[in-house]
């Protein structure tokens, strides 16, 4: 072999090289991801999908009908249920169910309700899109303690923290819901804190419907074709019970996941109202389906397949808040954890013995389907989507009192997700917007953070230097922030003086301080 | 050694702003991700005046080749580096990062390869004349 020969082996192994230790890291990882979170399996063989029937989780009867409210009880109990099929799982539920009864209100109508703490662990209920008095809006540290309790001096998982304002109840505690706000899709889910993602991955999450007069004037599709859909991941380990990576199992003293998981969790099974992969049978007639995220971590982007003939088959008629302005046709829709879209699905466009399934596009493995529909039967269907809903009066930033900036990120270890570079600390609050103002929120990520404000519900105004994204209509409460996005929210704080949190929803990074405080005067 | 002639000087001057144009955008996108919000609107902008003087750049190139006999190179590596600020810009508002990153560095690095060869030594090129030896190798 000659020099000259050699000399271009080595150039050409040296180019190679190069390309390959650039080329491979950047096409192996250029689709980025889709959820911020670290996937863990399960270890019991998975079931066949759409093999089990879709169930909607019962509707919770008043225990008593007064003049001016609804009052309801509900105990938190652990009960074993069969989940995946012939596996005995220790959930810890809302009156032993996952997902918990489904609370019905009326708008403008109080709604009481009465938990009772049966759980070796202390709890605390968020109506997640309440706006809700701070004392019943289920501070972090409003505990209910399990009976027989006593009064613990310091705050778990945080020795040597005390939050004086802490109002902590043993055994029971009373929530009051005036419900002053439009007709809604609403969840009630655990908001301890430190433990929010272990408690709401162990099952306590249920849905909450706010109706009224203005929704029900609408011819929407309503009873059996009105179905609420808590969307869920979850991971088993193999004596059946709910893999968790907590760091205290006991979830008592030490908040948080192990270090692998920090991201957030991500399971392998999809559970829609409880069930793994179901199946509905459905006449092929207009649905309303009230899809909710109830997962930890999880991003979804819902799609019908096969698409109806046209496309747009998910027509979005609700955000977070209520109805938007008018509805919105999507091929597919994009929900972080804690959205809702209430979507009306048109089955008539499919034919009879059709079988369609809710796809998720940003999944992989087991996680790429969710649902299935099999169309029944044509049924009569007077039911249509309205041009127009009821009016969302924009908020107009030219009003706004006050502009604040909150910066969402990483700062490594176990209180490593702030805001503003501060943990979560009940004695610290970011801002404190007067009552009857209207304020403009800067939200910055460096992850995926889907960012909940309690008490208010906003719009939003931009996303980077463009307009509200695609699926940003209407009242929201929990944004997608994706990594390193901006978005500007607008929203007017009103009614209820008192101290409030908002947080990043994704129920790790909330555990681990992604949380703060603002206090309204 | 003979001194640089002026058909340098242009373009020395003019990739040098656009140098120090494009590593502000690392710059500016930093401070973005660290809350910044007008952070953002100043690396849009700053991409512009970046593609600009990158575009300047490579007509400050020109007289380098004519008159000065030198190589045509870093005016097509200029306008080259023009062509992928150009794409770099549509990646950012695509938010396509896992590309838009190394893309970043990428334009950087070249950038700053072609600032070190402008400023360089380059002694002026003979005259090209009958007289000289070389040229009458040539046109025999």
């Amino acid at each position: 072999m000659t020099g000259f020969d050699r000399r271009t082996l080595l150039k050409l192994a040296v180019a190679t090289g190069v390309g390959a230790g650039i080329g491979i890291p950047l096409m192996s990882g250029v689709g980025g991801s889709s959820s911020t979170g670290t996937v863990l399996r399960s270890q019991l063989p998975l079931p066949e999908p759409f093999t089990q029937p879709l169930t909607i989780p019962p509707v919770l009867t008043p225990v008593r009908t007064e003049a001016d409210a609804d009052h309801y009880e509900l105990v938190q109990r652990a009960a074993t249920v069969e989940i995946l099929p012939g596996v005995p799982t220790r959930i810890w539920g809302y009156n032993g169910i996952f997902p918990g009864p489904t609370i019905v209100s009326r708008s403008g109508r109080t709604t009481v309700v009465r938990h009772r703490n049966t759980l070796p662990v202390p709890v605390v209920a968020h109506l997640h899109g309440g706006h809700t008095p701070g004392s019943s809006d289920g501070y972090p540290t409003d505990l209910i303690l399990p009976p027989g309790s006593s009064q613990p001096m310091t705050m778990p998982g945080m020795p040597g923290m005390v939050d004086p304002r802490a109002v902590v109840t043993v055994g029971e505690r009373t929530y009051t819901y005036p419900l002053r706000q439009p007709a809604a899709t609403l969840w009630y889910h655990d908001h301890r804190m430190g433990f929010t993602g272990a408690s709401v991955w162990r099952g306590l999450a249920g849905f909450h419907l706010v109706h009224g007069d203005e929704e029900d004037a609408l011819p929407l599709p309503r009873g059996d074709r009105d179905l609420p859909l808590l969307i869920a991941d979850r991971a088993f380990a193999s004596d059946g019970s709910l893999r968790y990576p907590s760091v205290d199992a006991s979830l008592r003293e030490t908040a948080g996941v192990t270090a692998t998981y920090s991201g957030g969790v991500l399971g392998d099974v999809i559970l829609v109202n409880g069930t793994p992969w179901p199946v509905a049978e459905v006449p092929a007639v207009r649905h309303r389906l009230r899809l909710l995220n109830a997962s930890n971590a999880r991003r979804y982007r819902l799609a019908l397949d096969p698409p109806p003939p046209g496309g747009g088959g998910l027509v979005q008629i609700g955000s977070d808040g209520g109805l938007l302005a008018g509805p919105r046709s999507h091929d597919a829709i994009e929900i972080a954890p804690a959205e809702r879209f209430d979507v009306i699905v048109d089955f008539g466009r499919y034919a009879p013995g059709q079988e369609v399934t809710l796809v998720n596009q940003f999944g992989a493995g087991s996680t790429t389907v969710v649902l299935r529909f099999r169309i029944t039967r044509r049924e009569t269907d007077d039911t249509r989507v309205p041009a127009t809903l009821p009016t969302v009066p924009p908020l107009d930033p030219a009003k706004a009192a006050v502009t604040r900036t909150m910066l969402f990120s990483d700062h490594g270890g176990s209180m490593g997700w702030q805001i503003n570079g501060r943990p979560y600390s009940p004695g610290y609050a970011n801002a404190n917007p007067r009552l009857g103002t209207v304020e403009v929120w800067r939200l910055i990520s460096d992850f995926h953070h889907p960012i909940h404000l309690h008490l208010v519900h906003f719009q939003v105004l931009s996303r980077g230097l463009s307009g509200p994204g695609e699926y940003d209509g209407g009242w929201k409460d929990t944004l997608d922030l994706r990594p390193a996005e901006e978005a500007a929210v607008i929203a007017r704080f009103d009614d209820y003086a008192g101290r409030f949190v908002f947080h990043c929803h994704n129920l790790e990074h909330e555990d681990m301080a992604m949380m703060a405080n603002f206090e309204t005067r | 050694m003979a001194s640089t002639p002026w058909t340098y000087w242009p373009f020395r001057i003019v990739v040098t702003v656009a140098t120090v144009l494009l590593i502000d955008q690392p710059v500016y996108a930093g401070q973005f991700l660290s809350g910044t919000f007008s952070a953002l609107h100043t690396h849009r902008e700053n991409a512009t005046a970046a593609g600009i003087a990158v575009l300047v750049a490579a007509i400050t190139a020109i007289p380098i080749r004519w008159p000065g006999r030198g190589p045509l190179w870093p005016m097509l590596a200029s306008i080259g580096l023009f062509a992928l600020i150009g794409g770099q810009i549509a990646l950012g508002f695509l938010r396509l990062l896992t590309i838009h990153i190394p893309l970043g560095v990428t334009i950087i690095v070249l950038a700053v390869l072609l600032s070190v060869w402008a400023w360089r030594p380059h002694p002026p090129r003979p005259e090209p004349t009958v007289t000289q030896p070389e040229r009458q190798e040539a046109v025999r």
